[in-house]
């Protein structure tokens, strides 16, 4: 701080034109927070009310059934163990593969191009309901029996590799011909460029949108519970639900707990990619 | 770049070799013995029917079981058809392990030995018969058509030209599509011809009963099995009985024809049991305790 100049003695120094305005977006800022969460409570409000059952005003609302809620809750929420266990497997296989894949997509040798685009093309042009079946029906005919599991996380690994195939491709294009010619300008081998020149720098562009897919991951992992030997919250909420007739309270459970865990992994996401853009100039 | 492709064909030869070899290789040569060489049976149910089967929640998974990870314990399971694959695995001397596939992957046979039997009060028909065999019946049931309270409907000719649901890849399918080869029960078994009706199959009959219960109106009622019904009914569910039983089920352990070892041992064994547990009440007293009245005597 300086001292004003021009009153000749030292007072507290008026704020300049910046700091004023710094201060006034910083309330807006503040104000804009505040008001969005007191928004969002009033929302989660309505949705709470909306399932309470009660009768105001001429609005229905809808019925649930508290006590098989209460009864369930737990035995349905011990499934999101192995929900993130299959999410987790799934994308480090899925990262590898993408990463293969848009590698082979960069390639310049015939068979190794086509081997990527083949595998983007078949996978992305088949729902993964189906390839989850087919994992688990179609291998144990080649003697190969998986678990459902196993087979779970291969169908999964292999979808979410090919639409995160696209992520890496556009993460490795990002990086400028120019830090290329640079490498090999300097005597590095493609080897060398890619290991120590494109791939860091890529994988930085990447893993938000990675994070993201994983997200997705959890959500779609319910689909795994369709062969039946995976007993994660889907399996869980359905199996109880039909068994005593509340399908609705059961599928209810179960989207809240999805809700709450990517709200808590969307966190950790946001500090990941805070993290990440500290060294972006 | 010749050498690469041959590099790439050497890899894929290579895993498909891999992949030949994948299946272990076993000692004993029939299910039964290596049954009882691993210490349990798998059986396979499908939890989503109380009272023949469903879960436990409140069942703890004991620490010293023999089961598979992804299979369930009889602590975590309970009901009719878990009872009886209990009375099963104890005649054995081996623990119970419950596998929980979807229904249309028991009934599609082809189980690549993911588990031993299938004890799901599964009806013994024609179409099955082809690739599962069947122990005796351990009970049987009656299918009947359940409809909304308010429907008006009073017989089976109310029906003509509506809608009706039924699980899908069920008995009850076959019976609403008129498909009497498939469901292949004896002439005595079929009390009553389908009426023309369109077919709704959903993914179980519960989601039948759900769906009506919940105020859709997408059909009038569902075929399935006069004990679910009056479990739905217990539930409070709008819904009422059309008349008499349709057709009469029976209901038996299967086994995957294509299983690698021989299950005709274990099969033999399975009948001898059942014939016992039959004459000595014990099959009755099971069926009191869960259905609350005996449904094990054979009504043809």
């Amino acid at each position: 701080m300086q001292s004003d100049s021009t009153s000749g003695h030292v007072v507290k120094p008026a704020p300049s034109q910046a700091e004023l305005l710094y201060e006034a977006q910083q309330r807006q800022t503040r104000n804009f927070r505040t008001n969005v969460g007191l928004s969002w409570g009033i929302l989660l409000l309505i949705l709470v009310y909306l399932f309470s059952g009660q009768n105001f005003l001429g609005i229905k609302t809808i019925h649930l059934d508290f006590e098989f809620i209460r009864n369930n809750m737990f035995f349905i929420a011990g499934g999101l163990g192995q929900t993130l266990l299959v999410s987790v497997l799934s994308i480090i296989l899925a990262t590898i593969l993408a990463l293969l894949a848009a590698l082979g997509r960069l390639s310049t040798i015939p068979p190794i191009y086509a081997l990527s685009t083949f595998y983007v093309s078949l996978i992305r042009g088949t729902p993964l309901y189906l390839q989850i079946f087919f994992f688990f029906l179609a291998l144990p005919q080649l003697g190969i029996i998986l678990t459902g599991l196993m087979a779970g996380v291969l169908a999964l690994g292999l979808n979410y590799g090919a639409y995160m195939s696209e992520i890496f491709r556009a993460g490795l294009a990002s990086v400028g011909k120019g830090q290329r010619e640079a490498a090999i300008a300097i005597g590095m081998n493609p080897w060398q460029t890619m290991k120590r020149i494109v791939l860091p720098q890529a994988l930085r562009f990447a893993l938000p949108p990675t994070g993201n897919e994983f997200i997705a991951m959890t959500k779609d992992s319910a689909l795994v519970s369709a062969t039946g030997f995976v007993h994660e919250v889907m399996w869980r909420a359905t199996r109880v639900g039909r068994a005593q007739f509340h399908n609705l309270e059961a599928l209810i459970m179960a989207a809240l707990f999805y809700w709450v865990m990517t709200l808590i992994l969307s966190y950790v996401q946001g500090i990941i990619e805070t993290r990440l853009s500290k060294g972006d100039r | 770049m010749k050498k690469l492709y041959s590099v790439l064909v050497i890899a894929i030869l290579a895993s498909l070799v891999l992949a030949a070899c994948g299946a272990g290789g076993a000692k004993a040569t029939n299910l039964l013995d290596a049954i009882k060489q691993r210490g349990y049976i798998l059986v396979s149910t499908d939890p989503n029917y109380e009272p023949q089967s469903f879960l436990n929640t409140e069942g703890k998974r004991p620490s010293d079981t023999k089961c598979p990870a992804d299979a369930l314990t009889t602590a975590e399971m309970q009901g009719f058809d878990v009872d009886v694959a209990k009375a099963v695995g104890d005649d054995l001397g081996v623990e119970t392990c419950f596998a929980t596939p979807s229904w249309d992957a028991i009934t599609a046979g082809n189980w690549a030995d993911k588990w031993d039997i299938s004890v799901g009060s599964m009806t013994i028909t024609t179409a099955r018969q082809q690739i599962l065999d069947f122990s005796i019946p351990y009970y049987y049931t009656p299918a009947v058509v359940a409809v909304r309270a308010d429907s008006g409907i009073t017989d089976l000719a109310g029906l003509e030209g509506q809608s009706l649901c039924a699980g899908s890849a069920t008995t009850y399918e076959q019976w609403l599509n008129h498909d009497m080869t498939g469901l292949g029960l004896p002439e005595a078994s079929i009390y009553a011809q389908a009426p023309n009706v369109t077919v709704v199959p959903l993914e179980t009959d519960q989601e039948c009963a759900q769906a009506i219960a919940s105020g859709r109106n997408d059909f009038v009622g569902y075929v399935t099995s006069a004990t679910v019904v009056d479990a739905n009914i217990a539930a409070g569910f709008p819904v009422v009985k059309l008349g008499t039983p349709v057709y009469s089920e029976n209901l038996a352990v299967a086994f995957d024809k294509k299983s690698s070892l021989p299950s005709d041992t274990l099969r033999a064994e399975v009948d001898k049991l059942f014939t016992a547990m039959h004459s000595d009440g014990r099959l009755a007293e099971l069926s009191n305790k869960w259905f609350s009245s005996d449904l094990t005597q054979d009504p043809s």
